[in-house]
């Protein structure tokens, strides 16, 4: 085939298909990885407000889930404050600057604020200053 | 040439149908995972302001959202001023000076949804220093 090819004179035709194949694989692929960390996150009954996109790549250092009981929870276990208190240390000493390190929190909308007062409180105290609430955009809501 | 070698064999045109289907199934499996199905969520964020001391952005008193349960109807006060709607929220700060921030406290039966209402009204109305105040035990 190859010797035919030659004798026409043409030259080797280069075959698109297996290449566009490998460049969406690589998509799917990073697409994928960067979705993870969304998939890890535990279904809850956030407020509905427009809020602030979250932006790709910029996760929290650290996520709270507020159940409506006032139950809380971090990576879909349930966890106690003084649990909190020790995880958000820990995260915390890893930081050059104890300011980067923030938390969102995503409360059940109905849960009583006291839940929330009484988790802020615990992570005040060991050096957090910033902080997010997770909130569900409205439906049809396109921007925040 | 290559036309005449079809002819010949009454073949159409020999497609590759092995990596066509490939790639339509790589550019459904691609539709698939970027459409998003769920509700996108969002976030708002606060600074945390510990009662009596904490984060002090500024030397001046910020304006104070206390959120307390009046008749089991959610209700927004700022100093004797009071009002129920997010947007009427949104009215009031509108008219107060941005430059010393708002904080925002709640009593501690008021649901959380609430809290996210007074946090989104003082960033609708253009507050960029917004912090919350947690109830002491």
């Amino acid at each position: 085939m190859i010797s035919s090819r030659k004798q026409s004179g043409h030259h080797k035709a280069v075959d698109l298909t297996p290449m566009i194949d490998v460049v969406f694989q690589l998509i799917i692929f990073f697409m994928l990885t960067s979705h993870l960390g969304q998939l890890r996150r535990t279904e809850v009954d956030l407020p509905v407000q427009p809020g602030q996109e979250q932006r790709d790549g910029e996760d929290a250092a650290m996520i709270i889930d507020i159940g409506p009981g006032g139950g809380y929870m971090v990576e879909s276990i349930e966890v106690n404050l003084n649990e909190i208190h020790r995880l958000a240390s820990a995260g915390i000493g890893k930081e050059s600057e104890p300011a980067n390190f923030d938390v969102l929190i995503r409360p059940d909308r109905n849960a009583p604020a006291v839940f929330l007062d009484r988790l802020l409180n615990k992570l005040a105290g060991v050096g957090v200053t910033r902080w997010k609430l997770g909130t569900m955009a409205p439906d049809g809501s396109g921007g925040g | 040439m290559a036309r005449k070698r079809f002819k010949r064999g009454s073949h159409l045109g020999a497609l590759p149908l092995t990596s066509m289907i490939d790639v339509v199934f790589l550019l459904l499996v691609y539709f698939l995972v970027t459409a998003n199905f769920a509700q996108q969520e969002r976030d708002l964020s606060s600074a945390v302001q510990a009662e009596g001391g904490g984060v002090r952005v500024s030397d001046l008193q910020p304006q104070i959202v206390e959120i307390v349960l009046s008749n089991s109807v959610v209700e927004f006060r700022i100093a004797s001023r009071a009002v129920r709607s997010q947007e009427a929220l949104v009215g009031l700060l509108k008219s107060l000076p941005k430059e010393p921030g708002v904080a925002i406290r709640a009593r501690r039966d008021v649901p959380i949804s609430a809290v996210a209402a007074a946090m989104q009204a003082s960033q609708d109305a253009g507050f960029s220093r917004r912090s919350y105040v947690p109830a002491d035990e």
